[in-house]
């Protein structure tokens, strides 16, 4: 059959455990299927299907949720990887503190070149807040990787975060293509318009009312 | 899962209303949340025995699995060929197949070996 789809990116969720990798690709946690079958088994990975400016965009979307107990994620597990998503939760100082040490067990398996972003997970739960929204950005300028702030419960800010990822790795591949084929081999549909996001929009509010 | 072939042709006559030139005439969406899973024309209806696991688990029972057998279902060749899709871990060479927005399932299954997914007709809303 022909090839339905104009990009694959295969993406990781990557972070302590308990800071809802799991919930950010499976929100089983308060509905219906809370005690069906698939629950107890666990989901290995999710594909999705978004649009990006026209194109058609398959998201292969892996948990690492297990793996992690071993503070360090195997290079197979990172092979083909496009993107990776950095989670840590807002009511827990250490998996913040070890952003560090998961962007360090990236740069040491996964190729140089993957696109990543920090997202600061369950920042629903303000009271039990102990990493500031201030710190989360501070670390994601260090780094010069994307950050945004999230709750898994009540979806906020996760369609766009892999949105985000999403055109990034898009942006990438494009500029990438473009420098193998130069100037006057494609087509002359070709526009030299910046396609990246609003600047602003990076830095999205965990605004949950 | 083999005798595909003998029971093919009595079945799609039960189906006809979903099925136009062997595979699925309309789209594939989840039962309970409308998420888009197969479009048109992607999944090539078969007739298999299958034991699937039930979605809605009689909790009472306790570590007894209740299943059902599935005969008719829509083979997907290509995982990628899925609009919104989830995959379990793997049970036995098996993955099962759930709903990417709301995790209900099984509506297929995934063989290990074969690397084809079967998405059982019963289990999914066609619009």
């Amino acid at each position: 059959m022909a090839k339905t789809y104009d990009y694959l990116f295969k993406l990781l969720l990557i972070g302590d455990s308990g800071v809802g990798k799991t919930s950010i690709l499976f929100r089983f946690s308060e509905d219906a299927f809370n005690i069906s079958f698939i629950s107890t088994i666990g989901i290995d990975f999710k594909i999705r299907t978004i649009d990006l400016d026209g194109k058609k965009v398959k998201l292969q979307i892996w948990d690492t949720a297990g793996q992690e107990r071993f503070r360090t994620i195997t290079t197979a597990y990172y092979r083909g990887s496009m993107g990776i998503m950095l989670v840590y939760d807002v009511t827990n100082e250490k998996s913040f503190e070890n952003i560090k040490n998961w962007i360090r067990n990236i740069e040491e398996n996964a190729s140089a070149d993957v696109e990543k972003m920090i997202l600061g997970n369950k920042c629903d739960l303000d009271a039990k807040r102990q990493v500031s929204k201030e710190r989360g950005e501070q670390l994601a300028v260090e780094y010069q990787i994307k950050f945004v702030e999230t709750s898994a419960k009540d979806s906020l800010n996760v369609e766009y975060a892999f949105y985000t990822l999403a055109r990034d790795i898009k942006a990438k591949m494009e500029k990438k293509q473009e420098a193998s084929n130069p100037a006057g081999a494609r087509s002359g549909t070709h526009q030299l318009r910046d396609e990246r996001p609003k600047p602003t929009s990076w830095l999205a509010r965990c605004s949950v009312l | 899962m083999s005798d595909t072939e003998i029971v093919q042709n009595k079945s799609e006559e039960a189906s006809n209303d979903f099925v136009e030139d062997g595979s699925n005439k309309l789209v594939v969406k989840c039962k309970f949340c409308g998420s888009k899973i197969l479009e048109k024309k992607t999944g090539k209806f078969v007739v298999q025995e299958m034991n699937l696991p039930l979605m809605h688990q009689d909790t009472r029972k306790e570590g007894e699995l209740q299943s059902e057998k599935i005969t008719e279902f829509y083979h997907v060749e290509n995982m990628y060929t899925f609009e919104n899709i989830g995959f379990t871990l793997t049970v036995d060479n098996y993955k099962y197949l759930s709903c990417a927005d709301c995790d209900a399932g099984p509506v297929g299954y995934y063989d290990m070996n074969t690397k084809h997914s079967y998405v059982a007709l019963s289990r999914v809303e066609h619009a």
